[in-house]
């Protein structure tokens, strides 16, 4: 499943999604949220995540594809909201389930790694009247050299 | 000539001061020779020209050197992503 959205969402629905009667042995999941990121009190700071519809929703599809060709999971679920969101408010979901851990953490840490460089997401911090976009971390594409096969 | 939709995002659609604009191409072009057409048509086309920015054909990310196809319906220029 992989959902973009404006609302929050529950982390304990999302993990019984991902259940699969008499064959999981193992869940793993990541959540994202907005740190701090001012001086200023948290009410004065706002969080803004730009995506383009269309293209995201493939970008994702084509990542969870890949982590699905590369282990055996049972089922992978993305969450990623868009919109006006808070300090303290949750950005992301990935869980993955399998029958056996390995599988799921890798798949899990893998999935989060390629979201951060290959998926059309933009963010943008307002503190007060001032706002930026966030540029892009070249460490995060770093991160993916580890993947190579 | 060929019209095509082009769109922009986050710090590139600021900065150029529209979020999309009807393109007329003379096919064959790259992405590189379209980020340079429009640099010269719009207004404050030039920062297609800053570095980093990147493109898609139709959804897919697509690289400078890209051949836009004559079945194009969109493309896009953005600043790299930051999701996550």
């Amino acid at each position: 499943m992989i959902l973009i959205q404006e609302e929050d969402f529950h982390v304990d629905v999302l993990y019984k999604s991902l259940l699969k009667a008499n064959q999981t042995g193992a869940v793993a999941m990541f959540v994202g949220l907005v740190r701090q990121f001012s001086d200023l009190p948290k009410e004065a700071c706002s969080f803004e995540l730009e995506h383009y519809p269309g293209m995201t929703e493939r970008n994702l599809q084509a990542i969870v594809d890949e982590a699905n060709a590369r282990w055996p999971l049972l089922d992978v679920c993305v969450v990623h909201r868009v919109g006006r969101l808070s300090v303290d408010d949750q950005i992301v979901f990935v869980g993955v389930s399998a029958s056996h851990r390995s599988e799921a953490f890798q798949a899990c840490d893998f999935i989060m790694d390629y979201l951060k460089s290959r998926a059309a997401f933009w963010k943008k911090e307002s503190e007060g009247s001032e706002s930026r976009w966030v540029e892009a971390n070249t460490n995060d594409e770093k991160s993916l050299e580890r993947w190579s096969k | 000539m060929l019209k095509v939709r082009v769109v922009f995002f986050a710090s590139l659609k600021e900065s150029i001061g529209q979020s999309e604009y009807i393109a007329e191409l003379s096919l064959p072009m790259s992405i590189c020779e379209l980020k340079h057409q429009l640099a010269n048509e719009l207004d404050k086309g030039q920062a297609l020209l800053e570095k980093g920015i990147q493109s898609s054909i139709d959804f897919e990310f697509a690289r400078d050197a890209d051949i836009v196809p004559e079945s194009v319906s969109e493309v896009a220029f953005f600043p790299p992503v930051t999701g996550g």
